[in-house]
């Protein structure tokens, strides 16, 4: 049985074209990807990520535990502060990436992928051993509602949320909007500046609603996953499923960025995390762009010499750039910005040139 | 679906319009309504044959790739090259701008005999 968000309704009336992801009916598109994905970039978005997954972790070794199953130092994380990070397996594999939250000393806030929350939640509590921690999926409870595109803060400043207030990227705080109390992040999967608003599942509709009408004047849209997936592929932004996956870690990902190399804690995968760091990778995350007509996807081969060296792991048109690219994997880690590859599309090898990532300049008010 | 008359459609959501022993294929209002933003379009080279049911080529949205598939046997002999450019003509005018190629059948009776079978089919998804 595919679920639906408290949204479902206003995505019928928008007259959405809805698909079943990740056991959710989700808005794939309203008006046209193109379109929505243009608005993002230009004014404002409105995207509905009820589906994604919301845990709340407390309890006096909250942080202490939390610092055990991801890579990142969350004994350091201050309040109000958001981080990126992943579960990690023993091989250091990434089982999910998430954000956590950090409401309280003893009270943190996990958002994970809407296709890993029953995998991870079990992967979490296996994990609890002693540590003196509760954990509650609370999932089903809460909609999350993405304004995201340079008009969102204005959008915001309109409605009563003043500039001066609003959090700094990778920050949050609560507020009352339309006289609900909400949780307000300003964070988002797009490139671009936004917010991400956790609302109880009964308050979602009036939210919404009210967005859409508010944002008029800043020509918001609503926006769905048709156009989440080009933006954030435009950003580099990595997804579960593609470029991460159980056999992979954070170093191959390149996201060593968010791997603290000073944590003295023992965590998850450290031993892997810490060789690899040392002694390097055997794979590498890539950005391309193909030199010769063709579009690639996912799964398709790349080919150097007559040898295969890697696979294609999210490819498209870019709507900004009108450019065919993507992201892959090479084990040819010798490779370098502006080094040609070329890719197997339907039986035919299309030449393709490694790019800077992201593809996009990001646009975060920091 | 709002096919036009004398507008035969495959089980695969290509059209047929023929006059003589040329036939123009495209693709499917429907077809055009599932994939969405038409952002390429791969055609195969004007002399080339394909037998019917062969892959002649490729239409992809922002999503997805979809390959078109002959409707009969026949040569190439003309392809809407403003298409390579200019992908979206498809999402605008699928039945005239929008067609995809020209083919001169070599067995069109009994191809379109089975071309008007899609009649039937084209009901079923309307």
């Amino acid at each position: 049985m595919t679920k639906n968000t408290a949204l479902i309704d206003e995505h019928k009336a928008l007259g959405a074209k809805l698909i079943p992801f990740a056991g959710w009916m989700m808005p794939l598109q309203y008006r046209g990807i193109i379109q929505e994905h243009n608005a993002v970039r230009k004014y404002a978005g409105l995207f509905d990520v009820s589906h994604m997954g919301e845990f709340f972790v407390s309890g006096k070794d909250a942080a202490k535990f939390l610092s055990y199953i991801v890579p990142q130092n969350i004994q350091k994380l201050e309040e109000n502060k958001v981080i990126y990070c992943q579960l990690t397996n023993e091989d250091a594999g990434i089982i999910d990436d998430l954000l956590i939250y950090k409401i309280a000393d003893e009270q943190f806030l996990l958002v994970v992928n809407a296709s890993r929350v029953s995998i991870d939640y079990s992967w979490i509590i296996s994990n609890k051993k002693d540590f003196d921690v509760q954990i509650e999926d609370k999932s089903d409870e809460y909609s999350l509602i993405a304004l995201q595109g340079p008009n969102a803060s204005a959008i915001m400043d309109k409605i009563g949320f003043k500039k001066e207030n609003q959090p700094e990227f990778m920050h949050f705080t609560t507020t009352s909007l339309y006289g609900i109390e909400i949780f307000v992040s300003r964070t988002g999967y797009t490139g671009e500046d936004g917010f991400e608003l956790l609302v109880k599942n009964e308050e979602a509709a009036k939210i919404w609603k009210n967005f859409l009408i508010d944002g008029e004047e800043f020509k918001i849209e609503p926006v769905g996953l048709g156009a989440r997936d080009t933006l954030r592929l435009e950003a580099a932004l990595p997804l579960h499923g593609h470029e991460l996956n159980e056999q992979t870690t954070p170093i191959e990902a390149g996201l060593k960025w968010s791997v603290p190399k000073d944590k003295e804690a023992d965590y998850i995968g450290k031993k892997k995390i810490s060789n690899q760091i040392q002694n390097g990778v055997n794979k590498k995350l890539v950005g391309f762009e193909i030199i010769e007509r063709g579009i690639a996807r996912s799964g398709d081969k790349i080919v150097e010499n007559d040898k295969l060296i890697g696979m294609v792991t999210s490819g498209t048109m870019s709507p900004t750039g009108k450019v065919p690219f993507g992201m892959a994997y090479i084990n040819n880690t010798s490779l370098k910005i502006n080094d040609t590859f070329k890719i197997d599309i339907r039986g035919k090898l299309h030449l393709a040139k490694i790019v800077k990532r992201p593809f996009v300049d990001k646009a975060y008010v920091k | 679906m709002i096919v036009p008359e004398g507008i035969l459609c495959t089980k695969s959501h290509e059209y047929v319009i023929h006059e003589g022993d040329i036939c123009t294929i495209g693709i499917t209002d429907y077809a055009v309504e599932q994939l969405g933003d038409i952002v390429f379009v791969e055609l195969p080279e004007v002399g080339t044959s394909f037998e019917k049911g062969e892959p002649f080529g490729a239409i992809e949205s922002v999503k997805a790739a979809s390959e078109v598939y002959m409707p009969m046997t026949g040569e190439i002999v003309e392809i809407n090259e403003p298409l390579l450019l200019k992908p979206e003509i498809i999402n605008n005018d699928t039945y005239s701008e929008g067609w995809l190629i020209k083919v001169k059948a070599s067995s069109l009776d009994k191809d379109l005999a089975d071309a008007l079978e899609y009649e039937d089919y084209k009901s079923e998804v309307e």
